[in-house]
């Protein structure tokens, strides 16, 4: 019997065939239940067969390819389970489209504070698994400080939860840290758990620009260090010259424009209002067709150093959090060795690179995504046998992760 | 008894490089006994010997001896810990890090300090004071307890409701596994690619490997702090205003609650001129001035609307450390009205407060104790203290099964058996109550990654499989024991 066509069978006994179709020789399923999902994984674990987890796909590009018989879409598991508004804290199935999550939430003025990419499309399993966070994080962390639970499905079907539904707790091991930014290697989210904070009431922010990105850096360190109530901090570069975006959250009445407005006067430099969205300046920068982008982490008083050295050779970047790098490098030959040159520079001051978009024309040595071999972490014994232990068979996204994993 | 070869090996390995330095190896059995437990008192082992290690080197070759031997290791800071972290494993050797006590580096503008395990936690503070800057987490015990010993209960304190846990503030790390082989975990910059291994090694117990270097993040310190102190007549009361002020937006750096009978005694022990009320709601309030000044008025409201018959907003800077000594004294203050005392570390989620109070005070008088209550109320994490005293018989097995109970509580509520104070020795078996076994054992996957010889702090933190007939309470041998016919592991 044909595999597919066996593999189909088999898997329409676990979850009916409303929830299987076939495109392009792979196998697509949809649970609609943490029990169907890990009925799934089993399934293919015992069976020998490999699955690619899937959200939106928004992020799909993002690591290694996968070359999965199944992809499991997680996209029927979706809904906000519980909102414990008393108590800031929810619990949401991981399918959920992040916007419609925080569109539940807002009804009590919560929101869980982290701006990732995409939120009306991009699923709160798939935001999780890549960790992905934006210009909040300056303010309330990234996803580590802000899930405090998870329910998850190992590739044998083992449903296993971590943590609990309150704030504070220190029982047993933080699965749900080793999941995060695990790209879905070590077993697949069904459920989270995450502390939420309440929508700021008054935000404004601000745009500063400059020719030089030297002269704003006094001014995003101070602001770094100062009594601001800073909610994100951004900066952005293109051919254009740069620029600093700022927003503020707080009382209007606490006077933190006019002291941001002076100390912006100090460095002599101009204090814009500014109307756009902080958080669209990195999808926009991601939009742009046909670029080599590498996210690239880095210490703040490195920041404005690389931020000249991407701008030199050609590219664009918005930096966010003090730290976190996204740059896109045109798709020719001498750009792929610029941005090649920049990968170890990065490399020689602590930081690290991944590289989330590779052109068409990009060869495969140029768009190792994580980091070039021969440069992986010394951990990364470690993070192999613990793929080992979590998965055996290497059923789930085989070889998407970090050297292979 | 080790072997004296073993002995002489991890002789060698402490002294190595230290010539004139005394010996960094114990084994003279009275100054063993000052090893025998930490914070909880009940559980004691004298370890076969203990090691100070003056460099990670020497971690990596003690560890290594261990590895090579089958011998059991447990990580000891300051020996602060509450639930027998620290208690050392029969027939293994405690490694201390009392002689690692160095702050590394401090690099202001990057807002990080790095640290050697023993490090005291306050001193971390006293290092970037000039500069404006604190380090977030601050346990009861922060003027002794050590960062080593706080990342491995990953430990919290009255101000995490708003700055985080000490995983909050932990970057990375350098870690001796225990192969003995030594790996950095995370980077300097954030977001190091792959598991994130540090995010698990906190509040691992000690259990996944020994930390050699930390990295920690420091936080500016506010502009402005304000301390308000509320008295109510009901539990209740001061609950609904926890809830109230939650549901307005604010983020108090801390909300804690007191009830008479923990007041009493902080009052008795320190003397904080705290009313006397059932229930006692202390607010800290951060940030800028104007920010700060508007939210206080706003608290203090929601104190008056829920009947606070006293609301006193703190005017000094002395004022405000005499409420907190009160608050932070609360526990030793215990032992002035109770001979003995069991400190429980239990988690609920915030509006189950009153529900779960009533309930335990109800348990208390079926069994005659009293139980005094201090509690972080905006995270729900409950303090609960059950008096007895232990010279009348019987009482310490009731108060004991009391304490199991309202940990059982707690989790029927939806809440955690430990909140800040980790499970260790003490809650093992609790840990049989929260989690299923397919979470234990997903648990045990990554255990058994870091860690395949279980040597690293073993018979913690898991359940322990009982013996039939065996019961709960301090530990005594099971009769199997005894007898030889039995061993647990």
């Amino acid at each position: 019997m044909d595999p597919v066509l066996s593999t189909v069978d088999g898997l329409r006994a676990l979850v009916g065939a409303d929830c299987i179709a076939e495109r392009a020789g792979k196998i697509v399923v949809s649970p609609r239940t943490t029990e169907e999902l890990a009925a799934i994984g089993r399934y293919a674990n015992s069976n020998k067969l490999t699955i690619e987890i899937a959200g939106a796909g928004t992020k799909r590009g993002w690591g290694n390819p996968v070359g999965a018989e199944i992809v499991l879409k997680t996209t029927g598991l979706a809904g906000v389970r519980h909102h414990s508004w008393h108590d800031l804290t929810a619990t949401v199935a991981a399918g959920t489209p992040w916007a419609v999550m925080q569109r539940a939430l807002a009804v009590h003025n919560q929101q869980v504070a982290l701006d990732p990419l995409w939120p009306e499309t991009a699923t709160v399993g798939g935001i999780i698994a890549t960790n992905d966070s934006g210009a909040l994080r300056l303010r309330y962390g990234s996803l580590r400080d802000l899930i405090i639970g998870m329910t998850i499905v190992l590739a044998d079907g083992t449903i296993a939860k971590s943590g609990g539904k309150v704030v504070k707790n220190v029982a047993g091991y933080d699965l749900h840290k080793l999941m995060t930014g695990a790209f879905g290697t070590l077993g697949a989210i069904a459920e989270v758990t995450f502390r939420l904070h309440p929508i700021s009431q008054h935000t404004a922010t601000f745009t500063v620009s400059a020719s030089e990105v030297t002269r704003l850096k006094p001014l995003m360190l101070a602001i770094g260090a100062s009594h601001l109530l800073t909610e994100g901090l951004q900066l952005r570069g293109t051919s254009g010259g740069f620029h600093l975006d700022v927003q503020l959250s707080a009382d209007p009445d606490s006077k933190q424009a006019a002291l941001l407005r002076g100390m912006t006067e100090n460095e002599g430099l101009e204090l814009e209002s500014s109307s756009n969205e902080i958080g669209q300046a990195r999808e926009a920068l991601l939009a742009q067709p046909d670029r080599l982008i590498l996210k690239a982490t880095m210490l703040p008083t490195e920041v404005p150093a690389f931020a000249l050295e991407v701008n030199e050779k050609g590219g664009e970047f918005v930096v966010q959090s003090l730290g976190i790098m996204y740059a896109a490098f045109p798709a020719d030959e001498l750009s792929f060795k610029l941005a090649e040159e920049f990968r170890y520079h990065i490399g020689l001051r602590g930081g690290t690179t991944f590289l989330i978009a590779r052109p068409p024309s990009a060869s495969r040595a140029e768009t190792w995504a994580f980091v070039t071999e021969g440069k992986l972490p010394e951990a990364h014994a470690l993070m192999r046998e613990i793929k080992r232990r979590f998965d055996p068979n290497r059923t789930l996204n085989p070889g998407r992760f970090l050297g292979g994993i | 008894m080790l072997d004296r070869s073993i002995l002489e090996a991890l002789r060698d390995a402490v002294n190595a490089g230290n010539a004139g330095e005394p010996s960094g190896l114990i084994t003279e059995t009275n100054q063993l006994q000052t090893y025998e437990c930490d914070g909880l008192t009940n559980f004691r082992t004298v370890p076969d010997a203990v090691v100070l290690p003056r460099s990670a080197e020497q971690v990596q070759a003690i560890v290594r001896i261990c590895a090579r031997h089958r011998i059991p290791f447990v990580a000891r800071g300051s020996g602060t810990g509450l639930s027998g972290g620290a208690l050392p494993a029969k027939g293994g050797i405690v490694i201390s890090f009392a002689r690692m006590n160095r702050i590394l580096e401090i690099d202001i503008p990057n807002q990080r300090v790095v640290v050697e395990p023993g490090v005291i936690n306050a001193h971390v503070t006293e290092a970037v004071a000039a500069h404006g800057y604190f380090y977030a987490p601050d346990p009861s015990s922060q003027s002794v307890c050590s960062i080593g010993g706080n990342v491995a209960e990953n430990a919290g304190g009255a101000h995490c409701l708003k700055y985080g846990f000490t995983t909050t503030h932990v970057l990375g790390m350098d870690v001796v596994l225990p192969s003995g082989e030594l790996v950095p975990f995370g980077s300097a910059a954030p977001d190091a690619p792959g598991y994130d291994l540090t995010g698990v090694f906190v509040g691992s117990e000690g259990t996944l490997g020994v930390a050699t270097k930390i990295i920690l993040r420091i936080v500016k310190r506010p502009e402005t702090v304000q301390v308000l102190l509320a008295a109510f007549d009901s539990i209740h009361a001061a609950a609904q205003t926890v809830s109230d002020i939650i549901a307005a937006g604010m983020l108090p750096a801390a909300l804690e609650m007191m009830d008479r009978l923990a007041a009493m005694a902080s009052e008795a022990a320190v003397h904080p001129n705290y009313p006397v009320c059932e229930a006692l709601l202390l607010v800290e309030l951060d940030g800028p001035e104007a920010e700060v000044a508007a939210q206080m008025v706003e608290a203090t409201e929601l104190c008056r609307k829920n009947g606070a018959w006293e609301v006193r907003v703190a005017q000094t800077a002395d004022e405000r450390g005499l409420i907190w000594k009160g608050r932070k004294a609360a526990f030793a203050a215990v032992g002035r009205i109770s001979p003995n005392y069991i400190v429980q570390d239990g988690v609920i989620p915030r509006t189950a407060l009153p529900r779960v109070l009533e309930d335990v005070t109800r348990m208390a008088a079926e069994v005659q104790l009293r139980v005094a209550n201090v509690f972080h109320a905006g995270d729900g994490n409950l303090h609960p203290l059950v008096l007895y005293d232990r010279a009348i018989p019987g009482q310490e097995e009731i108060a004991l099964d009391l304490s199991e109970r309202i940990l059982h509580l707690c989790v029927d509520h939806g809440g955690s058996i430990t909140g800040e104070h980790g499970v260790g020795k003490e809650k093992q078996q609790a840990m049989g109550y929260m989690f299923s076994e397919p979470d234990l054992d997903t648990m045990q996957l990554v255990r058994q990654a870091f860690d395949p010889q279980n040597l690293a702090n073993p018979d913690k933190l898991f359940p322990r499989p009982r013996l039939c007939g065996e019961k709960t309470g301090p530990y005594t041998p099971h009769p199997l024991e005894t007898a030889g016919i039995a061993e647990f592991f």
